[in-house]
């Protein structure tokens, strides 16, 4: 069975079509990265799989269950979500904010149980964010911050985890660095990513699938190393791109024109 | 940048808010123009329950019994609701400046009771009718600014605070055209009871307000860990699992009809409903599970102390409640937001 399996998919925000008919089958344990210029429609199209944007047409399932037939509730224990810009409360303090994760699991009226609350320092310390559990959240940097927010995603104990452009704001570094974590939390629990990228080649290094999505549309869909040398993707950025190996890795390169 | 406050701090800021609570109990029973002690109160309230026997004579009975006893407690009820009010609503408007009134029920109970006790008495008293009026005034603006922004909460708040806006000033106008057609007198009664006062509260009118309040309270305190999941917004509140709409809806009509009907018990009390919640966030931090239960108890004790001085210092006059709350909780809170940062809703 899929892990995410998307049929057909339209979103619309009144007239103009966000999202058109999208059909999408992601296994279990696949990194699958959504590609695609601005505007394509990249992140209506993992925000509807995480069940904040109704399809206009054609469904989602996730672990073979509807998500539009699920409540918060039911979707919060089988899709995870990183945003592209989270808000961050200032005054709560990191364990508190990566406890949230658990929220969906323990419900609104009951505290936290001892198993979740070991889910969290599990987590804490698996994301080296141990030492941070008493700060308060509005004074992390922003390395640090992405980390705790793609702790609570993992807290939330999923086995799809949905991030939109998750390195935004972050150094080269950082986004090594937080991409190699979620990688290995890929290989350890064998999540399934559905992840948006704007950088081609941590896409392209990172991802077992890429899909070039462009006017809303799927235009590209493949292993991450045929997608990425692909002339359609030259084409649709609307430059010259280069792909270079260096050690084995793929490196894209824009071209100046 | 500091912290968030430990447990042991919110444990101390929790106790001692029960002790100011239990020292505004015994301040709203003891103190007034008749000097009773303190023990002879005690006494007698234990021979209520059946221990020992009564200590005081009918007339300080019926002073401290039917007199200051329903006027503490109503004042408890009063302010616990209004301050939990208040911080319900700033943590589902993520609004600092949100208060129990945001959505027009002070306007349309100040209109409710406008319209009785200037048409219906023709100026000539403040009828029984007030409070029901006022109730009825105070729920209808709620419902009103509901119906005009209420779908926009889909997207965000802002339409539901603008709509509250404009059904204020809409009933705030109406409200001052039927003063500028009155008499001097009716007016000045008008105002009295805009300033809000607990000198008229009876057992009759706990027991009436007390379901609304009891119930409501409990349903904002439930709501607390809700708030804290939504102060990072609706989107991530909903992807881990809060539904978002439904407990804005649940929250925002316990509030208003809890403040709906204090309101129209003791007419418009301010300060409280804004004032409290804030000082209980520079205390304990910014989670809704400790703000707003520490707010019903704090908001209680401010609210009696407070009476407590209105009746008081110019007695047998008394100074309008909302003055007083006003005058000691701007002090106050400029006090401990010098003392300490500013924490985010």
């Amino acid at each position: 069975m899929s892990s995410v399996e998307v049929k057909d998919l339209s979103v619309r925000a009144g007239s103009k079509v966000l999202v058109s008919k999208v059909t999408l089958s992601i296994d279990p344990g696949t990194w699958c990265t959504i590609i695609g210029p601005n505007g394509a429609g990249k992140t209506t199209l993992v925000e509807t799989i995480a069940g904040l944007r109704r399809a206009s047409h054609g469904t989602i399932s996730i672990l073979g269950q509807e998500i539009a037939a699920m409540n918060e509730r039911q979707r919060a224990l089988r899709v995870a979500l990183v945003p592209q810009h989270p808000v961050v409360p200032s005054g709560m303090s990191v364990y508190d904010y990566v406890a949230l994760g658990r929220v969906a699991h323990h419900g609104l009226f009951h505290s936290a149980s001892a198993r979740d609350r070991t889910v969290v320092e599990s987590v804490l310390e698996r994301l080296s964010l141990i030492e941070f559990r008493e700060r308060d959240v509005a004074t992390l940097s922003g390395g640090e911050r992405q980390r705790m927010v793609l702790a609570r995603a993992l807290t939330q104990s999923t086995m799809v985890v949905v991030l939109d452009e998750p390195t935004t704001g972050l150094d080269l570094r950082h986004q090594m660095d937080l991409l190699e974590l979620l990688k290995s939390e890929v290989h350890e629990c064998g999540l399934t990513i559905i992840a948006t990228l704007h950088d081609l080649t941590l896409a392209g290094q990172f991802a077992d699938r890429l899909v070039l999505l462009d006017k809303g549309e799927v235009v590209l869909d493949g292993p991450a190393a045929q997608v990425i040398r692909s002339d359609e993707l030259a084409r649709r950025y609307g430059m010259t791109l280069r792909v270079v190996d260096v050690d084995g890795s793929d490196v894209v390169v824009p071209v100046r024109r | 940048m500091t912290n968030p406050p430990t447990r042991s701090r919110v444990a101390v800021v929790a106790a001692g808010t029960v002790v100011a609570l239990v020292v505004a109990i015994v301040c709203g029973l003891v103190i007034g123009p008749t000097s009773i002690g303190t023990w002879r109160i005690v006494g007698d309230m234990l021979a209520h329950v059946g221990i020992g026997h009564n200590t005081l004579t009918p007339l300080q009975s019926t002073i401290v019994w039917q007199y200051r006893a329903p006027r503490m407690v109503i004042g408890l009820l009063a302010g616990s609701m209004l301050a939990v009010a208040g911080g319900t609503y700033q943590g589902v408007f993520r609004n600092p400046l949100a208060d129990p009134y945001l959505l027009g029920v002070a306007s349309g109970a100040g209109l409710g009771a406008t319209f009785a006790i200037i048409d219906i008495s023709h100026g000539t008293g403040t009828p029984a009718w007030t409070p029901l009026l006022a109730f009825v005034g105070a729920l209808g603006a709620v419902t009103v600014t509901w119906l005009i922004g209420g779908r926009s909460l889909r997207s965000n708040t802002a339409t539901l605070i603008l709509a509250g806006v404009a059904v204020a000033s809409l009933l705030t106008s109406a409200q001052t055209f039927l003063q500028q057609q009155s008499s001097a007198g009716s007016i000045a009664r008008v105002y009295i009871w805009l300033l809000g006062s607990l000198a008229s509260a009876g057992w009759g009118t706990v027991w009436l307000v007390f379901p609304y309040v009891i119930v409501c309270i409990i349903i904002c305190v439930g709501a607390g860990r809700a708030l804290d999941v939504m102060s990072v917004g609706e989107d991530e509140s909903r992807s881990l699992g809060v539904p978002v709409r439904r407990v804005r809806f649940i929250v925002i009509a316990a509030s208003s009809l809890g403040t709906a009907a204090i309101v129209s018990a003791v007419g418009l009390v301010g300060f409280v409903g804004i004032i409290v919640p804030h000082i209980v966030r520079l205390l304990v931090g910014t989670s809704y599970r400790r703000i707003l239960p520490i707010s019903v108890i704090f908001g209680a004790a401010f609210l009696v102390f407070a009476d407590t001085i209105a009746r008081t210092v110019i007695a047998p006059s008394e100074l309008p409640l909302g003055v007083v709350t006003a005058l000691i909780g701007a002090p106050v809170f400029v006090i401990i937001l010098s003392l300490r940062r500013p924490v985010a809703i």
